[in-house]
């Protein structure tokens, strides 16, 4: 794993990825910083991490579209597959290596906030906090980039998925606030639910016995749970898509507030998707 | 050594290696002929672990792929077709990180490097990026990457290809060296390469093997081994009707005069028989010189036609 972590890191700055990534954060976020700290001569430098959020919608992309997509179309994955490494050691060299890189362009806008700190009195446990949250959303966007990357060969195809992805988990709480909360939409949800993963096992196993026994046991349980608890399908849409929504945990630490729930849920996240890149990978040589 | 049983890979409707099966001892070369999108390299990637097959199972020195697959992994190194390098590291850079994630002792690492560029010759180009190394050179990077961690089984697929004919002559050669110490399986789509080098040939078409044996006994067992192409300074019918009579021969066939006053032939002889001396005895006395003669390799492809259709006989 150590391996691979080393030579993408030389690799992101061997090639413009790195600087590109780099100096496209570090210019955003510097407009930000003089347009809301230095100009305003305000002290809230929480404020700024929250709104340069966005830039990981279009500096992820960048970061991430080569990492896997690349292997495959070199055929390197060849060496890679076929060393004792193990897949998630690969993978996992890959993504902390791209979480490295996010690591070192973050740790240079603490220059920011140091800026401030000749100037008044900041508060440094809030910022600190904010810097992990930052850190920690930015990681789960990697993660989500590192899974497309390794949907295709194509890097172009790679950037546009993630970027589409991302901006989807964006305005994820937009599209919630529009949607119904009544109790038959719920119903309907919960359908489509077992729908879909009726639709997972046929494409997965192609026996129709089995979809239409998964068929039968899901809709039992949505109906057993209709009828124990019919509340629970109030507004069920909004509460699955919150799962998704990584914003929403964004603003406790934009208040300053640091809890654990939600570092937990961003390093689940995260791992949740690395994870899936494995079985990707593994899953690409079965087939 | 290398234990391969009931090998079967589809891609949906289309089955690209079926039923494979072979052995191949420690301390073999093996040859793998068949042309393009035969299965070799599709078996070549199951064997080293790179896809996983759809039946069957592969062993090496007892480890099964799919339930020890680091241990076989170990075992084997692979030069792929088209070798796997990463064109933006240096060729040091490169067999480093190989090195490493081939997980080799730091204390050995440098020494073991230093004696396989030596091998195949690379120490001079050692500080260049491989970006800009020729095509041999790469293929001698792509060897080099396969030899890291002294693996005991070596897999090369199509090793010569692209390469100038002095280069292929060193391959072949560094091959043969290897394999004093290595159990090699090569693939190649070129009969006389594989004869130079295997002790032991394996063709292979649409996925199925249809031959395997020594080259010298395939080449037997396929009965062509007198063909000569002559060419005599003299005129043509006399010339073939003197060697119509010689005995042994089977047929004459004219194929035109290249040189003015003289006429290629094509003869065949009986099986077993060797008919260069005769032949040159009797045009000689007829006083029609000789000015050149060789005798003509079977090509793949008739090779390859005489067993398939043999097997389409049998069945």
């Amino acid at each position: 794993m150590l391996a691979v972590l080393r030579r993408e890191l030389k690799a992101y700055y061997l090639s413009p990825t790195g600087y590109i990534f780099m100096g496209f954060f570090l210019l955003l976020s510097g407009f930000f910083f003089a347009f809301s700290n230095l100009f305003t001569a305000s002290p809230s430098y929480l404020g700024v991490l929250g709104s340069i959020t966005f830039i990981f919608l279009i500096v992820v992309p960048i970061l991430t579209m080569r990492l896997l997509s690349e292997e495959s179309r070199q055929k390197t994955d060849q060496l890679l597959l076929t060393s004792p490494l193990s897949v998630t050691g690969m993978v996992l060299g890959k993504y902390f290596a791209a979480v490295g890189v996010f690591l070192i362009t973050l740790l240079i806008t603490c220059i920011y906030p140091i800026i401030l700190s000749f100037f008044g009195t900041i508060a440094v446990w809030e910022i600190v906090g904010g810097y992990v949250g930052f850190f920690l959303l930015g990681s789960a966007f990697i993660a989500v980039g590192l899974f497309v990357s390794s949907m295709t060969d194509n890097q172009v195809i790679a950037a546009v998925v993630t970027f589409s992805a991302l901006l989807f988990l964006w305005i994820l709480d937009w599209i919630i606030e529009g949607l119904p909360t009544d109790r038959v939409s719920g119903i309907v949800f919960a359908c489509l639910l077992v729908a879909g993963a009726v639709a997972l096992v046929y494409f997965s196993i192609r026996n129709i016995y089995v979809c239409i026994a998964v068929a039968l046991v899901g809709l039992g349980i949505v109906a057993v749970l209709y009828f124990t608890n019919e509340f629970l399908f109030d507004g069920l849409i909004v509460r699955v898509l919150e799962w998704f929504s990584l914003l929403k945990r964004y603003d406790n630490f934009t208040l300053g507030i640091l809890s654990l729930s939600p570092i937990v849920y961003y390093i689940s996240f995260s791992s949740i998707f690395v994870f899936l890149t494995v079985r990707m990978i593994e899953k690409r040589r079965w087939s | 050594m290398v234990q391969v049983i009931n090998l079967t890979k589809r891609y949906g409707q289309h089955v690209a290696v079926d039923q494979v099966s072979f052995t191949v001892e420690k301390g073999e070369i093996v040859g793998f002929l068949g042309p393009n999108g035969a299965g070799k390299t599709t078996t070549m990637n199951i064997i080293t672990g790179y896809i996983s097959a759809t039946e069957g199972s592969v062993k090496v020195d007892g480890f099964d792929i799919l339930e020890e697959p680091e241990e076989v992994k170990k075992r084997i190194g692979y030069m792929p077709e088209f070798p796997p390098l990463y064109l933006d590291m240096t060729v040091q850079e490169y067999l480093n990180f190989v090195s490493d994630i081939k997980k080799i002792d730091r204390k050995t690492k440098k020494q073991s490097m230093e004696k396989i560029m030596d091998m195949v010759k690379i120490g001079d180009v050692r500080k260049r990026l491989i970006k800009n190394l020729s095509k041999g050179y790469r293929q001698r990077v792509g060897l080099a990457q396969a030899l890291i961690g002294a693996p005991p089984v070596l897999i090369l697929d199509e090793p010569t290809v692209g390469l100038d004919p002095k280069q292929i002559i060193e391959i072949r050669n560094l091959i043969k060296e290897l394999g004093k110490d290595h159990t090699i399986i090569l693939s190649s789509h070129i009969l006389p390469e594989v004869s130079a080098v295997c002790e032991r040939v394996l063709i292979i078409n649409k996925g199925k093997i249809v031959a395997s044996d020594t080259p010298e006994n395939l080449s037997k067992r396929l009965g062509d081994t007198g063909r000569l192409s002559v060419r005599v300074a003299g005129p043509e019918r006399q010339v073939v009707k003197l060697l119509r009579e010689l005995p042994g021969v089977k047929s004459v066939d004219s194929t035109g005069a290249k040189e003015p006053g003289t006429v290629d032939l094509l003869v065949e002889a009986e099986k077993d028989i060797d008919i260069r001396r005769p032949l040159f005895h009797a045009l000689s006395r007829a006083e029609y010189p000789i000015l050149q003669m060789k005798p003509i390799d079977l090509t793949l492809e008739e090779i390859f036609l005489q067993v398939t259709t043999e097997e389409r006989e049998v069945s």
